[in-house]
């Protein structure tokens, strides 16, 4: 006999209504009762780290949780990222450093490892290496050795710091306001000592303002 | 593989708990899951029913109160990494929280289901037996509280009875003049440890060791006390050449297995090492080195 209980999921900001038997997997309600394939399932032992999401904004192995615990939480996956408003309707700047640092290979671990550089991210935007490295610690890769994954999360954090300047583009006036108050009161204020070369319209973002080359 | 089925059950009170677990039929206790999940889904378990304690919100806490640090049985070890009373006063919890798994697994995993799970390889059971740490439990009969190193019995077995819930676990608080601090050895960030050791000292006005604790991890049937090691070194003046003697102590006190890991003498060599490392810490936490300047 088989009891079935209905649970309620926000899942990327869209509740869901399913019926799950207590022994279900969260990884198993997101991916087969809600088709959202981007949560991974890695290993049995809750090492790998691939099946992570945020439940209600924390880091969790949605291998190690039943679905029934998850009732009534808010969920994010890895499907959420270019929904959220720092997407601007494409890729996430989290997925965007993925891509251009090269930060997968296989891509069986990077949806769980955007979820985990995401949850770094909402705590300390700005994190130095060790704490990337901390982070995804729980978050196996078999195939990049790490560097590219680090590499990746910091050029999110960058980016996420002064929208769009890590890929060249320009930061306009109520951006740069919106992150430091710094105000001259001369009309279009550079942004003060602290602001960095990126955000000179047609700087190039690959030196910092030393004149050195920011890329490691 | 799949958990075999089970009924749920999410009491909101510990009373609700205590009376589903003398009720139902070898209910099993489900915490943070990091430990029980795994066994359920490679059947190592097959309970009919689960008692779920999460929704007992009165379990949530980490506080100190009356002469105690007390954790709940709902406190995360992520709770115990981000406490500030950890930080300042408890050097071994604020060592082992951050070094017990990865970021996920903290966030949901208990340090009263790592007592209860009795996992010889467990962090929290060595930290608790260095302090004297306790746990509560509440049965149908009532509370009573078990002292942790009556509590591990064999590797995932304790003393704890089928219809009682450990409520919370907690360690005395530190008096003037104590310190302590835990060291573990692993191959890689989120291992179980191959070999830890938590170490408390309490040293008095003359700089003597008062009171000495030493929990092992990973290197016996449980998390286990070093009692030869505790003796030598209450009474004595700390000094490098004490440590080396606990350490050595403490290694023939050890019984750790060869598995790939290392074999038995590299792992007692490694008992040895972590002993002096977590008394020297422990030793400058109580304030011995800024006592020694200012006199
Ligand atoms: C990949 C991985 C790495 C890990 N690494 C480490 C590590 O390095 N160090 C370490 O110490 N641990 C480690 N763990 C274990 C982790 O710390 C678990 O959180 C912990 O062992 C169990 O706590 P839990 O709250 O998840 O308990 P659960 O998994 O929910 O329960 C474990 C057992 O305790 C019983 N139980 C739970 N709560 C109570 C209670 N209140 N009263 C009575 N019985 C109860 C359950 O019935 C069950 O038998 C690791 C786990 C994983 C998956
Ligand atoms: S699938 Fe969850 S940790 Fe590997
Ligand atoms: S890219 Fe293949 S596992 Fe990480």
């Amino acid at each position: 006999m088989t009891e079935t209980r209905e649970i309620t999921l926000t899942v990327n900001g869209t509740e869901h209504t399913i019926e799950v038997e207590p022994r279900r997997l969260l990884v198993h309600a997101i991916r087969e009762d809600l088709d959202l394939t981007g949560t991974h399932i890695g290993c049995d032992t809750g090492n790998c780290g691939a099946c992570t999401v945020l439940k209600d904004g924390e880091p969790v192995k949605s291998c190690l949780s039943f679905a029934v615990q998850a009732d009534g939480s808010e969920i994010m996956t890895v499907e959420g990222m270019e929904d959220l408003p720092e997407a601007s309707g494409e890729l996430h700047p989290l997925q965007e450093g993925f891509r251009e640092e090269h930060g997968l290979q296989c891509g069986y671990c990077t949806p769980g490892m955007i979820m985990s550089g995401k949850a770094l991210l909402d705590e300390s935007p700005d994190p130095d290496e060790d704490e990337i490295r901390e982070a995804i610690s729980g978050n196996l890769c078999r195939c990049t050795g790490y560097q590219n994954i680090v590499k990746s999360i910091e050029y999110a954090a960058e980016e996420l710091k002064e929208p769009a300047a890590a890929d060249g583009g320009t930061v306009t006036a109520e951006q740069r306001f919106a992150d430091d108050d710094f105000d001259c009161g001369v009309e279009d204020c550079c942004g003060g000592p602290s602001t960095s070369a990126t955000h000179i319209e047609g700087a190039d973002p690959q030196f910092d303002d030393a004149g050195g080359d920011t890329d490691e | 593989m799949k958990a075999a089925q089970f009924e749920h059950h999410e009491p909101t009170t510990v009373d609700e708990a205590v009376s589903l677990l003398e009720s139902l039929d070898e209910p099993t206790i489900l915490a943070g899951g990091q430990s029980l999940v795994p066994m359920l889904r490679f059947r190592l378990a097959r309970p009919d029913t689960v008692v779920d304690i999460n929704g007992i919100d009165s379990l949530d806490y980490l506080h100190e109160d009356n002469g105690y640090l007390k954790m709940g049985a709902l406190a995360r070890h992520a709770d115990v990494e981000d406490s500030e009373v950890v930080a300042d006063h408890y050097g071994s919890l604020a060592d082992a929280a951050p070094l017990i798994a990865d970021p996920q697994i903290r966030n949901r995993g208990t340090v009263v289901g790592s007592m209860a799970q009795a996992d010889p390889k467990g962090d929290w059971g060595s930290v608790l037996l260095a302090h004297d740490g306790e746990v509560v439990a509440r049965g149908p009969a009532g509370e009573r509280t078990i002292p942790a190193d009556q509590l591990f019995l064999l590797p995932y077995d304790t003393s704890l009875g089928e219809d009682e819930l450990i409520t919370e676990a907690r360690v005395p608080a530190p008096v003037d003049g104590e310190g302590s601090a835990y060291h573990k050895l692993k191959r890689k960030t989120g291992d179980y440890a191959m070999a830890g050791v938590a170490a408390r000292v309490v040293l008095d006005d003359d700089r003597r060791i008062e009171e000495a604790g030493i929990g092992m991890t990973a290197v016996d049937i449980t998390n286990a006390r070093a009692p030869e090691a505790e003796d030598h070194l209450v009474g004595e003046r700390p000094s490098a050449d004490l440590f080396e003697e606990a350490g050595e102590l403490a290694a023939e006190a050890s019984n750790p297995e060869s598995d790939e890991h290392g074999d038995a003498a590299y792992k007692e060599r490694m008992v040895d090492v972590l002993t002096q490392r977590a008394l020297g810490d422990a030793v400058e936490r109580a304030g011995v080195v800024k006592r020694r300047v200012t006199q």
